[in-house]
This record gives C-alpha cells, sequence and structure tokens, in this order.
C-alpha cells in the first residue's frame, strides 16, 4: 500500500524525537516513554494512512449513543483526481453480449396440436375484428335440442365452453392492448352461446325428470319388466300374434310394435296410445339443414 | 313468477345477499364445492377424490356450432298433451319402439 511508503519518513522522525527527549530527562523515564511512543506509533501506522486522529473524533461515548459511521458512500470519490469508487469493480475481459435481431433469434418450438391453440379464433391474431365477432347465428332453442342425443348435447356443450373461452380471451386481449371497440359484440356473441348452454341444461334436465316418472309408469306396464330377470319388455301383441301365425323372424317385430296403439289396448296405457311421430319428426327433418 | 308471501311482507331486496347483511357465522361461499378439509392445524388438505376433473369428449368430425343459421327462425314443439315434452307416456313409448333391451 502506499500509505506505508508514505509513513516510513514520518515515522523515522517521531522516533528521533523521542530519542531526544531522552537526553534531557531522566533515562528511565526516557526509556519508558520511547517504548510507548514506538507502541502508539505503531498502533497508528495500522490503524490510519494519514490522520493519526481518526479514532478521538468519535464525539458521544455514553451507552446507547448514537453511531458515528460515515453515512455517505461516496466520501472522497472524484472524478477530477479520479479516484474511482470506493468499491473494487468487478472486470473480466469475456466481450459484452450484443443484441440480436428478432428475426435472427431461433425460433421457439411450441407443440401445434397443444389444446391451449383452441383458446383463439386464429394463430397469428389475439383477437377478431368487431365484424368478425357480429359474425353470428342466434343460439339453439330447446325443441331443436330435445331431439339431440346424449353424446351430441355433451359434445355441443364443449364445442360452447371452447367458443367461450375463445370470447373471454379476445376481450381480455381486447382490454389488455387496449384495442378499442368490439365489447358489445362480443357480449351478444357471448349471450347466445350462453343460451344455447341453457338449452342444453334444460334439455337434460327434462330427460331425466321424463325418465323418473317413465320408470314409475313402466312398474305398471305389465309388458314391461324392470327386475333384470329377463327381457325388459316383452310385447303382448307379439305373443299373440305368434301363437296364430308360425314363427315370424324380427322382421315382424316392428309392425307389430306400431300396431299397438291401432289394436286399441286403451285399458292398460292409455296415454301411451298417443303417436309418437307427432314428436319427433318436427325436429327430425331440420337437422340436416344444421 | 311472483314473490313468496314471507318476502312481500319485507322488503323487496334489489341488491345481492352479502356476508354483512347476515348474522355472523354465515359462509355465503362462491358456489364452489369444497376440494378437501381443514385440518386442525390450520392447514388444508386437499382430497383428491373431491378435486374435479373435467373430460372433454372427442370433438373429431363433430359439426355442430353453438349457433345456429339466422336464415331459419326457432321452432317450437307443438304438444297436443298438457303434459308437453314431459310426458312420460310417450318416453315408454319410443323406448319401446326404439330400443325395449335395457
Amino acid at each position: 500500500m502506499a500509505s506505508s511508503a508514505a509513513m516510513g519518513p514520518a515515522m523515522g522522525s517521531m522516533l528521533l524525537q523521542s530519542c531526544r527527549a531522552a537526553h534531557g530527562v531522566s533515562a528511565r523515564r526516557a526509556a519508558a516513554a520511547a517504548a510507548a511512543a514506538a507502541a502508539v506509533s505503531l498502533r497508528q501506522q495500522q490503524r490510519a494512512g494519514l490522520s493519526t486522529t481518526a479514532a478521538m473524533l468519535k464525539r458521544h461515548k455514553y451507552p446507547g449513543a448514537r453511531d458515528n459511521r460515515d453515512h455517505n458512500k461516496h466520501r472522497g470519490e472524484s472524478a477530477i483526481r479520479r479516484t474511482g469508487t470506493r468499491w473494487r469493480l468487478s472486470m473480466s475481459d469475456e466481450p459484452l453480449p450484443k443484441p440480436v435481431e428478432r428475426s435472427q433469434l431461433p425460433r421457439i418450438e411450441t407443440d401445434e396440436n397443444h389444446g391451449l391453440w383452441d383458446f383463439f379464433y386464429d394463430r397469428q391474431t389475439v383477437a377478431q375484428a368487431p365484424e368478425e365477432d357480429a359474425k353470428h347465428g342466434r343460439g339453439w332453442s330447446v325443441e331443436e335440442l330435445r331431439h339431440k342425443s346424449w353424446d351430441d348435447l355433451h359434445r355441443l356443450w364443449w364445442v360452447c365452453v371452447k367458443e367461450r373461452n375463445r370470447i373471454a380471451t379476445a376481450a381480455w386481449e381486447r382490454n389488455k392492448s387496449k384495442l378499442g371497440f368490439g365489447d358489445a359484440e362480443s357480449k351478444t356473441r357471448d349471450s347466445q352461446v350462453r343460451l344455447t348452454m341453457r338449452g342444453i341444461r334444460h334439455v337434460l334436465t327434462e330427460r331425466q325428470y321424463v325418465w323418473e316418472d317413465a320408470v314409475k309408469l313402466a312398474e305398471t306396464d305389465p309388458e314391461v319388466n324392470l327386475l333384470g330377470d329377463g327381457a325388459a319388455y316383452t310385447p303382448s301383441e307379439y305373443l299373440e300374434s305368434e301363437e296364430v301365425e308360425v314363427e315370424v323372424p324380427a322382421a315382424e317385430e316392428v309392425p307389430a310394435a306400431e300396431e299397438v296403439p291401432a289394436s286399441g289396448e286403451a285399458a292398460s296405457e292409455p296415454a301411451a296410445t298417443v303417436p309418437e311421430p307427432e314428436t319427433i319428426p318436427s325436429g327430425k327433418a331440420p337437422e340436416s339443414t344444421r | 313468477m311472483q314473490l313468496t308471501r314471507a318476502l312481500l311482507g319485507m322488503r323487496y331486496r334489489k341488491l345481492r345477499l352479502t356476508t354483512k347483511d347476515v348474522n355472523k357465522g354465515f359462509y355465503k361461499g362462491t358456489g364452489s364445492g369444497a376440494m378437501g378439509r381443514h385440518t386442525k392445524y390450520g392447514g388444508y388438505k386437499i382430497e383428491w377424490s373431491r378435486v374435479r376433473t373435467y373430460v372433454c369428449p372427442s370433438l373429431e368430425g363433430f359439426k355442430l356450432t353453438p349457433f345456429v343459421t339466422n336464415n331459419m327462425r326457432p321452432t317450437y314443439g307443438v304438444y297436443n298433451d298438457a303434459n308437453g315434452p314431459r310426458n312420460p307416456a310417450n318416453y315408454l313409448s319410443r323406448w319401446k319402439s326404439e330400443n325395449g333391451l335395457d
């Protein structure tokens, strides 16, 4: 360090002074003083570079006194004197990284078939334009959904869920990026999807209740066996015709079932005489158009 | 729809019920069921048998959309019966003609 080299002459002069003083006073005192002075100077040399009175400057010595720390982290720094910082700066010979053009960056590998892609209408745009969003039909009516099977309703429900996810994602992006208009279109679109979903719930609930009532009705029906120990359905008409005619294959079964209302078995099943085609074909016809 | 008698005598609320409107101890919840149990140490133990798992069916080749074309007016069923679409006899006769097995 530079301080040790600078202190060399100063220490020597102090030692000389102490030696001169020893000649004036008695020898014992002089020897003790010289030893003490040497010890003090050594201690001071180790402690501070320039000022030897740094430790004496501490003013408050009572217990609980405020600390005398120097709160200026940059004391002594000077650009003119080119002192540099008070802390070490880490340096290395490694070249600094340079920014790369985005086009030259390696393409991030993503799964093309990832399910999260379903949250967007398009892979290039985050949200549809309002005009595109407004291009939608109406929701399904309950009557149209009544003629759909369980599997169809189940899948249609999930189609609706995905559509709502897309709408919500686009709305979120529109809000985040402040893209402007499009909220009203998105809301009307969403309301139609929710209409469809409400219809699906309606139909399934209705179907469940009708099934429960039909089970109760079937318990009183002599043709139906709910015990599970044989055929669930034994058509009475079919059995009668079997006794008269020769054995007829399954082709006979269909007209036999249709003849039930015609033959007038009103005593056991009054409500069953309502012909089924009244309710079913009204919905089966438009299926092809959808 | 008409309010019940008990409600008609009271003031009619147009605001949603909050936990500040009722006595303490009322838990309103969010409509989502519990997925575990509280431990006596204040933690929460998730019971995986209660955690919901939704399985989307395969949608391959499924052509229905949430929307129906506006060119077609919404259809409504015509039922001569008082029960309408909820006629169990219709259900039973249809089951007999179409299935009749299980």
